[in-house]
């Protein structure tokens, strides 16, 4: 983590991924096949728009009546018998769960994937009193013995390839393991079996928590999230405050764009709905649950109209699937727990830090393929505008950009000023211009020219020309034909009575 | 006497942690109200304490109405489980599944079979026809461990409490007599869906759910979907990771 | 009625020639565009990049050139996708807000207004050329401009359509991205241009000056001959009127 962070710019680290060959090919496939799942699961599907629009309009409610819907839940789930705590921040969650790890005297924690957990660092507070934390998800046992974060929110091992991963596992192992996918994952099945069997606590994260009901609701398909809520007989559940949602009824529009969204998958191989710990009567599930309620900043985005839409992110990665920029440098370049667009936008939001995590809102080309992936419809696009504006505001602005900025307003703020500009350029332009077009690598042309030649400016502008084209226009011009004319003033009359705005969204 | 000690250690400890709990339980309480006043604050709205009118609950209405015919839902299921890697067959009714299930154990050379307690699944018959496996009922008794059982075992049988065809998933309450970890630790899982269990779509085991309110619900309801699987490793897809790895969908009906 | 274009800085000191297209190719249904020339920029850049005040320095003398115009066209969706925002950039000044959300709903960019307002699909082109295209960001997602183009380039004689591997990706160019983030923008349009080569095309089409200026200046880097026009070139020439 540190060795990542440690390098201090976006840009950088993006430098050194574009240039890991691996790297950029193994995430280009992965999120490809991804992504091609995702519009195969939806178009099948059907109406995707408008299950789209519902998941959008039941986070938006929620979230907008947090307090109802999250004091139900907790209600609720305390009637289950379940302990319900409270943490406003990432060290008060580990400081429950670390109490109660030791009242529980547990030597150790199976794990199932929960990105609260990655983001409270949780595993390596555990290490520190003794006891051992293990990631049982596939993909995040293996960058857990790597020592890495995951680079993706749903394929959390996505940067690494299986010879590495064979490398990671012969070394638990003790022997040479082949580096067949069925081998390692046969043998991952077999040690992480001993585990789970032997484990004092299970841990999870929450996908949906059932307001109505008190209910937690697991999506995976390895097995692994039931393993940990069915052996150990403690469960500790982590759960973002904003997981939220009134009912299974809702459920179901949940169930139908996460999996679709994340994997192409109809529904995960497993969706469990845990109502509290186990029946007196009852075998297995554990006996004592805990449900820890993480805000670490989230509250931070209710009641901001520009970010509250964030705390509707149902995790699924679709937007980083969709993203080109993620695609050429993969999600440890991000430099934080969450990657891609959304971890662009809450990185940022959750620290209430913009300054310092400026340039990851800067590693966007605002294409905004994440918006048009997301399930619940988040602008994020809009939202790395806003962050780059308020960083701006606090005067946390590059002197340099800000500079430019201002000679920017001073020039397109009157077409004079613009005129004269354009023409000092053309004079400009004549040092660096060879057969039409720009080739030098100086001055500001530097990253740009890097790629690509730069065209130059023609002799006369549009501006220059329109009169003689005009004129040319006005002697030749036919009669509009009558339908359409009617059709521009229909168009113009239903526009006055609020009829107007077509596209966009 | 080192084991009497022991005992009343074990029980000191467990009042000391029941007291612990009770201390975390007030200061939970406490803090829920400060978290909620806060959330509310933020919203700027005073705190809101009655339901809130829901504009836009659960699925689109065009979806309510969708539903499919008995036998289209057959078909779809099984192409849906198949096509996930899973194993479906077809039975005319409990005897003809036992016999399946023989013949599949046998295949397999099962030694431990582990199956809900179920009258069911007791018509199936498994004790006398796989005499050479050893079949254990879950929680039929107490001195067993039962979980290490179910992990031991190479089959597990369960009966699907419902289905749905347009996921091809399938529907498991646990219970006493019904395990959780006998559709989970197993090697191979064979589930049995009466056909007049199988739905269409997934509203309608979700919102019977909401309707028994909370305290109909049991401890955990499992959707499964078909057999374990990741892609974690270069996006190749395993099956069986840490659940069954071979699972047979059998119809009955 | 006045239909007014909005040329764009783009598309008025680089590319004379598209706006030029566009306006014979209107001309030719009886649209007589006229040019305020006190436009300036749509201030994308300064928006972009946080410095809004400067961004509504600009966006006021898109306001005020287009005040009195009925119908506002321009060859670039990205442009005309700042206008849509400019509601926002105006939010807290209801005077401004009034005009913005005005001229929000009469802008169009140029195939929309062709195709959807003028109801033209086949403007009577042929260009018997092998042809891929790029549907730009902007245009797409903000504007939803996606059926037009199609409309029109399925009805030019000869045109024979490849479409483009990938084709919604971004080519990388975002504004100041590329500048800033060099290196990232430099391997998305590098991956853009080896998806134009695949399809064997002679010509790129698109709709925006800005993504074919990047990508077009990939293509030259690389020395390749692949013909970069915007639609309304393609379609003016096609018809004769270039």
């Amino acid at each position: 983590m540190s060795a990542q962070k440690g390098r201090a710019t976006v840009k950088e680290r993006a430098e050194l991924a574009l240039n890991d060959e691996f790297l950029v090919k193994a995430v280009k496939f992965t999120t490809e096949r991804l992504r091609n799942g995702k519009k195969n699961a939806s178009a099948e599907h059907g109406n995707w728009d408008e299950w789209r629009e519902r998941g959008r309009q039941i986070r938006l409610h929620t979230i907008a009546h947090l307090d109802y819907y999250l004091n139900l839940f907790v209600d609720n789930a305390r009637a289950n018998g379940v302990h319900v705590h409270f943490a406003d921040k990432g060290e008060d969650a580990v400081a429950i769960a670390m109490d109660i790890a030791q009242r529980k005297a547990a030597k150790t924690v199976v794990k199932s994937k929960s990105m609260v957990s990655e983001e409270l660092h949780l595993n390596h507070a555990l290490e520190q009193i003794g006891v051992e934390a293990i990631e049982t998800d596939l993909g995040e046992y293996i960058i857990q013995l790597a020592g890495e974060m995951p680079s993706h929110i749903v394929i959390p091992a996505i940067h690494k390839n299986r010879y590495q991963i064979a490398d990671l596992l012969s070394e638990v192992a003790g022997e040479k393991l082949e580096a067949d996918t069925t081998v390692l994952a046969g043998f991952v099945r077999k040690k992480l079996r001993e585990k789970f069997l032997e484990a004092d606590i299970g841990m999870t994260g929450c996908n949906f928590a059932i307001a109505e009901t008190g209910s937690m609701v697991l999506f995976e398909n390895e097995g692994n999230a039931r393993m940990v809520t069915t052996v150990p007989k403690t469960q500790i559940t982590l759960m973002g405050m904003e997981r939220i949602i009134p009912s299974f009824e809702d459920l179901e529009v949940m169930a139908t764009l996460l999996p679709r969204s994340a994997t192409g998958q109809k529904l995960t191989m497993y969706m469990s709905a845990i109502t509290g710990p186990k029946r007196t009567a009852d075998a297995d599930g554990p006996e004592e649950m805990h449900i820890i309620i993480v805000d670490n900043g989230r509250s931070l985005q209710l009641g901001d109209p520009e970010f509250q839409e964030l705390l509707n992110c149902i995790r699924c990665g679709a937007c980083l699937n969709a993203c080109p920029v993620y695609r050429h440098i993969g999600g440890h370049a991000y430099g934080s727990t969450y990657s891609g667009p959304i971890g662009a936008v809450l990185t940022p939001a959750l620290n209430k830090n913009v300054a310092e995590w400026d340039d990851i809102a800067n590693a966007s080309s605002l294409c905004g393929a994440c918006y048009e992936a997301c399930p619940v419809k988040i602008p994020l696009h809009e939202m790395l505008i806003y962050l780059r504006r308020r960083k701006v505001e606090t005067g946390n602005g590059k002197a340099v950009e800000t500079a430019g900025m201002k000679g920017f307003a001073a020039l397109t703020g009157s077409s004079a000023a613009m005129k004269a500009a354009l023409a000092i350029g053309k004079i400009g332009q004549r040092l660096v211009v060879r057969g039409g077009e720009i080739r030098t690598k100086l001055g500001p042309l530097k990253g740009w020219n890097s790629y690509r030649v730069t065209p130059s400016l023609p002799r006369r502008s549009f501006r220059d020309r329109w009169e003689k084209l005009d004129r040319e226009m006005d002697a030749n011009r036919p009669q509009m034909a009558p339908d359409m004319k009617r059709r521009m003033e229909q168009i113009v009359k239903e526009r006055g009575q609020g009829g107007g705005g077509h596209g966009g969204h | 006497m080192a084991d009497i000690k022991q005992q009343a250690g074990l029980a000191g400890g467990e009042a000391e942690h029941a007291d612990w709990l009770a201390e975390m339980e007030r200061a939970s309480r406490a803090k829920q109200e400060t978290f909620m006043n806060g959330i509310a604050a933020r919203l700027r709205h005073p705190r809101m304490t009655s339901k809130p009118a829901q504009p836009a609950r659960g699925a689109p209405d065009f979806w309510r109405t969708f539903d499919w015919t008995p036998e289209e839902r057959v078909e779809r299921f099984e192409a849906n489980w198949r096509s996930v890697g899973g194993h479906t067959a077809r039975a005319k009714d409990l005897a003809d599944a036992g016999r399946f299930i023989a013949e599949r154990a046998q295949e397999l050379s099962a030694r431990i079979i582990v199956r809900q307690d179920q009258e069911e699944l007791a018509s199936l018959a498994l004790e006398s026809s796989v005499p050479e496996a050893e079949v254990s009922v879950w929680n039929a008794d107490e001195d067993v461990s039962w979980k290490a059982r179910a992990a031991e075992a190479d089959i597990g049988v369960v009966l699907a409490d419902q289905a749905l065809a347009y996921t091809g998933t399938v529907v498991v309450r646990s219970a006493s007599n019904k395990g959780r970890s006998v559709s989970l630790l197993p090697t191979v899982l064979f589930i049995l869906i009466p056909v007049e269990r199988l739905g269409t779509r997934l509203g309608e085991a979700l919102i019977p759910m909401d309707e028994g309110g909370r305290e109909a619900l049991p401890a955990g309801v499992h959707f499964i979907t078909g057999p374990s699987r990741s892609s974690d490793i270069e996006n190749d897809l395993t099956i069986g990771v840490h659940g069954p790895g071979v699972v047979y969908a059998v119809i009955i009906g | 009625m006045k239909v007014s274009l909005f040329i764009t800085c783009l598309g008025d000191a680089i590319y004379p020639r598209v706006g030029e297209a566009m306006v014979r190719v209107l001309a030719q249904y009886g649209v007589s565009l006229e040019f305020p020339k006190t436009q300036t920029c749509c201030g994308q850049p300064a928006f972009n990049s946080g410095y809004w005040q400067e961004a509504r320095a600009s966006a006021k003398t898109i306001l005020d050139a287009f005040e009195d115009s009925d119908f506002v066209i321009s060859p670039s969706g990205s442009c005309t996708g700042m206008i849509h925002h400019y509601p926002k950039l105006f939010e807290s000044d209801p005077v401004q807000l009034a005009r913005a959300e005005r001229l929000r709903d009469k802008s169009y960019e140029f195939t929309q207004f062709l195709v959807n307002v003028l109801g033209v699909t086949d403007v009577g082109a042929s260009f018997p050329h092998k042809v891929t295209y790029h549907p730009s960001c902007h245009g797409t997602r903000l504007l939803g401009v996606k059926n037009e183009p199609m409309a029109l380039m399925s009805n030019v004689r000869g045109l024979e359509f490849v479409p483009l591997p990938f084709a919604e990706d971004c080519c990388g160019f975002g504004g100041t991205f590329a500048v800033k983030m060099a290196d990232i923008s430099g391997a998305m349009v590098s991956e853009k241009v080896d998806h134009v080569k695949e399809t064997e095309a002679e010509v790129l089409v698109g709709l925006d000056m800005a993504c074919l200026m990047n990508i077009a200046g990939n293509l030259r880097y690389r020395g390749e001959q692949v013909r970069v026009m915007h639609l309304a070139e393609v379609l003016a020439e096609g018809a004769g009127l270039a």
